[in-house]
């Protein structure tokens, strides 16, 4: 016998486990981490935590945020200012280097064979497992056995300024942290661009040409002004996720034997706010998960924001469509 | 007031402009992928090789690198966990994730796509907000929450707590994707199988559900990728050897063999790029549709 | 204001040839349409005039200067799309400055030239307005102005009326012959519709099939059809076709079809018996008279459906069972059914070789 269900409790039947993941690996967390921000969990009073949510052992307070805004913790500035070194100069990567390479790519090079060939090469790193990614750049830095140095003494590049290692001496850690993660951004906007550029109607670069405009004219006075609206969703969305982004730091500065993960990444100073956060609750003696969360909280309470701006500035169908060219 | 045709000088001009074109394409495009080229050689090269001259040629053709397929690799006292072991848990946890999505997100995305509900639209809505949000940065929390449940440190279990929480961070974005595959049946179909007596149930499993067959191998296919090369959560929650995967294994390598053996890494690392490979040179149209349509950093 | 000649231009897309051996000589100031049904070459030829599509053998001559080898910028052409083509991001104004910014010229002389245009085009008044704020009769004229604004050699347009609505065009066919022959630029004018061409065209070629049919006035086209296509493509509504034998009985000359003999003068009957005797007869519509009895030499034939046009009617002939129409002026009363008589008018048949469609006649 078939169970009757009624038709309006049948969507909710398929959407369920849908809904039930979402909450435990989205919406707990983020409300969680929003709770523990307050607290002064730690590994001490951890497993008290766990047996007993509401466990005395676990103090509210405001002492974290006292640390991060008051500059008690004196590394907040320091992470404060990698982080911003990082996001500008990788956002300036896939929003502006990525059009350049979009509009060489998809339109300058006019055989769609070589196009083809060129953008699944861009797709590469993107692609790649992360921990091979880490492993292939740790080979090609090494001063011994790796492709850079070599390859920076062709192009030119003086000894003097080459450095005994690119892991450890800022800033050769921050420019390596910068393109490690810009090689993998680009391919983000060259996506995102190259789809907006294909849908130009042939026509208008057709009237382009007749009205005497060389190839370069047309990227200037046409592409690029027509590309306007897929730019500001790639810095909005880039902005957001690089705010947020750690784990090529983490694999590539995090294996070094000794100081773990947090110790070489501070001392290359390429640890940005959200390695910072990890590493407070993950690798310090005390795993601080209280101060972690706050740190992490800051970041969470920026993304809500910044998702709830793009959504109105963009609204939900150029969310779904940010190739979509139009004036 | 007649004009004759006065013919430009060509040559000149054009000539200069489409050289400079292409030299600007070469510098831009081709020259960085130079770094990433190298490294795809090395990768192939180093790990058949025994000393490596000039980071890609060849000095010998030797399987040595290949040897922590037969016997365990040491260093000094330590002796790491035997290879294959690891390559099983590696699998556990990709299989996981994948079942576990593709059973949610194909419900799901069949409701998003097709099922009348109230808050339709904001569900969408919040689904692609969800694709935004960073969910590294939920590490922490996500601690809390493994404890709790006591998937944690209990050996396979705390991988089981770990394929939960990586089917559910993949979830909207395959989700999305099946739904437009679902999008694309038209309804009529639909129709007729409900009018040829089926209830909407039957309907799904019998006529809709064969049609976004390769809606379901590309997320299965994405969700299995992303399993095996999943290493944040793994590292961060598991402390016991004998339940790493390759990602963490490869890691702790890379730390300890860094100078020593590139050669066995980056046999390691061609190992471990193997299912992914794979996949690609199979259904390279597919999934590249896929990183496209999906853009997540 | 230059010569266009287009020397046996062939354009191949691999396996696919759009244009084969296209001889075309467009004389200094004329009007010229290219016409024919979709997918018959003619707005390739046009893009290869304009030098975006290079010609995969033959050439291209302004005046007699070799062109064929030079970028659209180099050749000084002004082109209306059949889309507009108006870069969406910019004014009006700066949509027809466009061309002249490129090449540099100082700002004053750009905004005089544009004003200028705007005027010619009476469109003033929407030079700060972008072009989707535009009606299609507005887009069109902007597209107008682009190209007209850097007084180009020779102006092309591609179905530049196809996108407005009937009324508008008429008006625009008018308006557009009248500004060609005020400026008198070289222009040629893709269009699939032979009344436009008919009416604005000072010579139109005719294409099919990537393949020139026939390059003549329009007159000539209409009275003197090289072939069966032209025949049947130029005028509304068509010739009617009749297949048939040309016979020899005791001197005289006849085209027997299947359905009725018709007596022809000698000499023409000779003409075409010298040739072949299979043929097909063409006649026009409007050249053929229903009556209602019997005469000789007549063909004999039963009203089938009439549909009135209001000035004219349009008869719908049973021969057998083929189907003629003939245009005429309502009269007589004629009812489906009715058996009448159709007289030819002998000055004005066509006939054309069966086998290769060629006009005898």
């Amino acid at each position: 016998m078939a169970l009757k269900i009624s038709r309006k409790m049948l969507p909710w039947i398929f959407l369920a486990p849908m809904l039930m993941m979402i909450i435990f690996s989205w919406i707990a967390p983020v409300l969680l981490t929003v709770y523990l921000g307050f607290t002064d969990l730690s590994s001490k009073n951890f497993l008290d935590f766990i047996r007993n949510f509401f466990t005395e052992n676990v103090h509210l307070t405001l002492e974290n945020f006292e640390k991060i805004f008051f500059a008690k913790d004196p590394y907040v500035v320091e992470a404060l200012t990698i982080t911003a070194i990082y996001v500008v100069s990788v956002l300036s990567i896939n929003a502006i280097f990525a059009l350049v390479l979009s509009i060489a790519i998809a339109y300058f090079v006019r055989n769609e064979i070589v196009s083809m060939l060129l953008r699944v090469s861009w797709l590469i790193p993107r692609i790649m497992p992360g921990i091979i990614y880490a492993l292939v750049w740790n080979w090609f830095i090494d001063p011994k056995y790796g492709l850079l140095n070599t390859l920076l003494k062709f192009a030119g590049v003086p000894e003097a300024l080459l450095p005994e290692s690119w892991l450890l001496s800022p800033p050769y850690s921050q420019i390596l942290m910068i393109v490690v993660n810009g090689y993998v951004g680009a391919s983000f906007g060259m996506i995102i661009y190259t789809a907006a550029i294909k849908s130009i109607p042939t026509d208008i670069i057709n009237a382009a040409l007749v009205d005497g405009a060389s190839d370069f004219q047309i990227a200037r006075h046409i592409i690029v002004p027509l590309l306007k609206w897929p730019m500001l969703f790639v810095i909005s969305w880039q902005t957001l996720s690089l705010l947020s982004s750690y784990e090529y730091i983490l694999m590539i500065w995090g294996s070094g034997g000794g100081g773990g993960y947090a110790g070489i990444a501070r001392a290359a100073k390429v640890m940005v706010w959200s390695l910072y956060s990890y590493s407070k609750a993950f690798a310090a003696e005390e795993h601080l998960y209280g101060y972690a969360s706050a740190l992490s909280l800051i970041l969470v309470v920026v993304g809500v924001v910044l998702i709830v701006t793009y959504f109105k500035i963009f609204g939900f169908r150029r969310l779904m469509e940010p190739s979509r060219i139009e004036v | 007031m007649r004009k004759k045709f006065k013919m430009p000088s060509i040559g000149g001009r054009t000539i200069i402009l489409n050289i400079i074109k292409y030299l600007l394409v070469i510098i831009i495009a081709v020259i960085p992928l130079i770094p990433v080229w190298s490294m795809l050689l090395w990768l192939a090269v180093q790990s058949f090789s025994g000393r490596v001259i000039l980071g890609i040629i060849p000095s010998e053709v030797t399987f040595k690198n290949w040897r922590f397929l037969w016997s365990p690799i040491k260093m000094g006292l330590k002796e790491y966990p035997n290879i294959w072991p690891v390559t099983l848990n590696t699998l556990f946890l990709a299989l996981g994730v994948t079942g576990l999505v593709v059973f949610v997100s194909t419900l799901g995305g069949y409701a998003l796509s097709r099922m009348e509900f109230k808050g339709r639209m904001e569900l969408m809505q919040f689904i692609i907000a969800l694709h935004a949000f960073p969910s590294i940065i939920l590490l922490i929390a996500l601690f809390v929450i493994l404890n709790n449940l006591g998937l944690y440190g209990k050996g396979y279990m705390t991988l089981v707590g770990i394929i939960l929480i990586k089917a559910g961070l993949e979830i909207p974005m395959a989700t999305w994707i099946i739904k437009g595959f679902f999008d694309a049946i038209p309804w009529d179909l639909e129709w007729a199988a409900l009018v040829d007596g089926c209830t909407r149930w039957k309907a799904w499993r019998t006529v809709i559900l064969p049609l976004v067959l390769p809606g379901i191998g590309a997320i299965s296919i994405f969700s299995f990728l992303s399993g095996w090369s999943e290493f944040l959560l793994v590292f961060t929650y598991v402390e016991d050897e004998a339940y790493y995967t390759l990602p963490v294994l490869i890691y702790h390598m890379i730390g300890e063999f860094k100078f020593i053996d590139w050669g066995m890494l980056a046999a390691l690392g061609l190992f471990f790029t193997i299912p992914t490979i794979i996949f690609f040179s199979t259904s390279q149209k597919l999934l590249l549709r896929i990183y496209v349509g999906g853009i997540k950093r | 204001m230059v010569k266009v000649i287009l020397d046996n231009v062939s354009k191949f897309f691999g396996k696919v040839k759009a244009v084969v051996d296209l001889n075309l000589r467009i004389g200094d100031g004329e009007f010229v349409a290219l016409l024919g049904p979709s997918g018959c070459g003619k707005t390739t030829t046009l893009l290869m005039v304009a030098g975006i599509y290079k010609p995969t053998r033959g050439k291209i001559l302004f005046d007699d200067k070799d062109v064929t080898k030079l970028p659209p910028r180099d050749r000084n052409v002004g082109m209306v799309f059949q889309s507009y083509a108006l870069y969406p991001h910019m004014s009006v104004y700066d949509n027809i400055a466009f061309p002249l910014r490129l090449k540099k010229v100082p700002r004053n002389e750009i905004d005089r030239k544009v004003k200028q245009v705007a005027k010619l085009l009476r469109i003033e008044e929407l030079l700060h307005r972008k072009p989707s704020q535009l009606s299609g009769g507005q887009q069109q004229r902007v597209a107008l102005g682009r190209a007209l604004v850097k007084e180009p050699d020779v102006l092309l347009l591609d179905e530049p009326l196809s996108n407005l609505d009937a009324k508008l065009r008429v008006v625009m066919r008018a308006e557009l012959k009248r500004l060609q022959k005020e400026l008198k630029i070289t222009t040629i004018y893709v269009t699939h519709d032979q009344v436009e061409a008919m009416s604005m065209a000072d010579r139109i070629a005719v294409m099919n099939a990537g393949k020139l049919q026939q390059y003549a006035p329009p007159t000539e086209l209409y009275n003197k059809p090289a072939n069966l296509f032209v025949a049947g493509f130029i005028g509304a509504p068509p010739m009617n076709f009749i297949e048939g034998l040309i016979k020899e009985i005791n001197g005289e000359y006849y085209f027997d079809s299947e359905y009725f003999k018709l007596k022809l003068v000698n000499e023409i009957g000779e003409m075409i018996a010298s040739k072949t005797s299979e043929t097909i007869m063409g006649f026009r519509p409007e050249n053929a008279k229903i009556i209602l009895e019997e005469k000789p030499n007549t063909i004999q034939g039963k009203v089938y459906v009439v549909e009135p046009l209001g000035k004219d009617i349009i008869v719908n002939i049973k021969i057998g069972d083929m189907i003629v129409k003939i245009l005429t002026r309502p009269g007589a009363e004629l009812t489906p059914g009715q058996n009448i008589w159709l007289q030819l008018d002998m000055k004005k048949i066509h006939f054309f070789e069966k086998q290769t469609g060629k006009a005898i006649i």
